[in-house]
């Protein structure tokens, strides 16, 4: 009996019959130029485990076209969740001259029942989809402004508070990992400081900055991004003090320094990468609180904002936003597209 | 050892809290309108609020609330994160890759901007416990893709382990293979998301309160009482103030250690 994983459903096993006719096909489809290229892994009771029949990558165009493709999606998810959450909070339909005395209860009824009717699902993501495809994001509903120039005018602000916060905190916690990761113990103690600042909530710690006047808003996101990532890169880089050649090169004298500058950083380089990519959503969910307790004007307390407010529009435009950077992060974080499309 | 300690801390620190709401004479939402702001006092030993409510009686309630509340929900996004995971692992390819999809769409927004999204959702007019509810349902409706990533990554090993082969050549049923195989090799690493969730609801409440949409007044909640650090009057007055906050970062040290510990055994 051979039981096969290849080309068929994950873990569904088929007759020997079936197995060599599927492998046979699939090669002959690879071969040929067609299909799809995967990497086939058949097994068998008689072999010692997973055996590779066939490998080869997808081209880094496939694989980049793959990938944006897949931003896109989430963002058209991602603006239709928004849409359908906002559609349905309450108080989404009123409007201002509903409160308004001099309308007979008659015209306000006539007012909500004229809303709902232009305010059906299907509408609202047709009209959006629609202005979005023509580069206009609509008006905030709540300071009557263009959601674009709205954005537009908090996005430098935020964007260099992430970049501030990012660089810092990646500075803060390389610093303090590299040589602690090295040590071989008290890298506890060490630790103490960043297992701490993550079990204060970004709030209180940027009311508390406020209170002792030390610091501002890159402050608490780099001390933040710092704790978080600090755990990562204490790990990544105990593993590679701990590789043979490291070892090695430490039991014929290399110094520390050395070593780090030469072996370790060029090595763990694009595992870093990849982990700088993806604090930025570290730090994109930071933004709200920080961004609110400062009442710096940027992207995050525009959304705190509409979220109060049920700012369908501006919603929207952040959700859209927030979701292509985390797209591109993600993208970007991938270190061997080949490879993992393959 | 390390846990065993983390544990007897947090029971403390619960049975205390307990005792702490059985013998005051008040409850969390009793006013005593002429000592407002007041520090410590003979009646008041942690001092009030601006309303006059006793702090003590409200940094207790808002711990028993905040731990029960998180665990909770930690258990319903543990859950949820295993039927998706399990689901994943042994659905087809193409089911597979789009409930994945689902779990990376949680994953792409931020999640406090996801929360507020939700927790805005919410009627305006709800009661305190209903808020309180809400918010804790919340965080555990989306709290479940990270969750649910590392279920799917286990299940997807234990698929395709020999034991799992030998089980279905027996002819063992996939009812029989998760019951009985499955879910009991699965535990060691449900209870290490359980673990990690619990902080991090705690964090998410407390965040969210801070912004006005946690757990409505008068129920004590981490968000509410880290509101009172803004008042300044209140901070020159006592510090006691500070008490919620320093009360909040003991509990998620000692459930941080949990974690840690937790996430070395498996």
């Amino acid at each position: 009996m051979v039981f096969v994983r290849a080309g068929l459903s994950r873990g569904a096993y088929c007759r020997p019959s079936v197995f060599h006719q599927r492998i046979l096909r699939c090669l002959y489809a690879c071969r040929a130029g067609r299909g799809r290229l995967h990497l086939f892994t058949c097994r068998c009771p008689r072999s010692s485990g997973a055996q590779p029949v066939l490998g080869e990558a997808v081209s880094l165009p496939v694989a980049v076209a793959k990938r944006a493709g897949r931003t896109l999606l989430l963002m058209i998810f991602a603006a239709a969740g928004t849409i359908l959450l906002v559609r349905f909070a309450p108080g989404f339909f009123s409007d201002s001259r509903e409160m308004d005395a001099k309308y007979a209860s008659a015209a306000r009824e006539e007012i909500q029942a004229e809303n709902s009717r232009q305010q059906t699902l299907g509408q609202i993501a047709v009209r959006e989809f629609k202005g979005w495809l023509k580069g206009d994001f609509g008006e905030s509903r709540q300071y009557r402004v263009p959601v674009a120039e709205l954005i537009g005018a908090r996005m430098r602000v935020s964007v260099l508070l992430l970049a501030r916060g990012i660089a810092y905190g990646w500075l803060l916690a390389l610093c303090v990992a590299l040589p602690v990761s090295a040590l071989r113990k008290g890298g506890v103690v060490w630790g103490l400081p960043f297992t701490l600042l993550l079990a204060i909530p970004a709030s209180a710690m940027a009311t508390a900055c406020i209170l002792s006047e030390i610091g501002g808003p890159v402050l608490v996101l780099s001390l933040l991004v710092a704790a978080r990532e600090f755990k990562f890169l204490r790990g990544l880089l105990e593993a590679a003090w701990r590789s043979p050649h490291i070892l090695y090169g430490r039991a014929q004298g290399l110094s520390p320094l050395a070593l780090a500058r030469m072996h370790i950083l060029p090595n763990v380089a694009p595992q870093l990468c990849a982990l700088a990519t993806l604090s930025i959503v570290t730090a994109l969910g930071a933004l709200v609180p920080i961004e609110v307790v400062f009442t710096v004007p940027g992207i995050g307390q525009l959304a705190w904002s509409a979220v109060m407010n049920r700012d369908l529009p501006v919603l929207v435009a952040i959700g859209l936003w927030m979701a292509f950077v985390v797209g591109v992060a993600g993208m970007l974080s991938a270190r061997d597209w080949t490879l993992e499309a393959a | 050892m390390k846990k065993r300690i983390a544990a007897g801390l947090l029971l403390l620190l619960v049975l205390g809290a307990a005792l702490v709401l059985r013998l005051a004479p008040y409850g969390y939402a009793d006013q005593d309108r002429d000592e407002t702001m007041a520090p410590s006092t003979a009646r008041h030993w942690a001092g009030t609020d601006e309303l006059g409510r006793d702090r003590a009686v409200r940094v207790a309630a808002a711990l028993l609330i905040g731990l029960t509340g998180a665990a909770v929900a930690a258990a319903i996004t543990t859950m949820i994160a295993a039927c998706f995971g399990f689901l994943a692992a042994f659905s087809p390819r193409p089911v597979a890759a789009a409930l994945i999809f689902i779990g990376d769409l949680f994953l792409a927004l931020p999640w406090l901007f996801l929360l507020m999204l939700a927790r805005s959702l919410l009627p305006l007019t709800a009661s305190p416990m209903q808020t309180a509810v809400a918010t804790f349902l919340v965080l555990a409706a989306l709290g479940w893709p990270a969750c649910a990533r590392a279920v799917y990554r286990g299940a997807a090993q234990l698929r395709s382990a020999e034991w799992m082969i030998q089980g279905r050549a027996c002819g063992l049923r996939a009812r029989q293979l998760i019951r009985l195989h499955l879910v009991p090799r699965l535990l060691p690493l449900l209870l290490p998301q359980f673990l990690i969730c619990v902080p991090a609801f705690i964090v998410a409440e407390a965040n969210l309160g801070a912004l006005g949409l946690g757990v409505g007044e008068p129920m004590p909640s981490w968000g509410a009482m880290l509101l009172e650090l803004d008042n300044s009057a209140l901070l020159a007055r006592s510090h006691w103030v500070y008490l919620p906050i320093a009360l909040l970062v003991i509990v998620l040290l000692i459930l941080e250690s949990f974690t840690a510990e937790a996430g070395a055994d498996a």
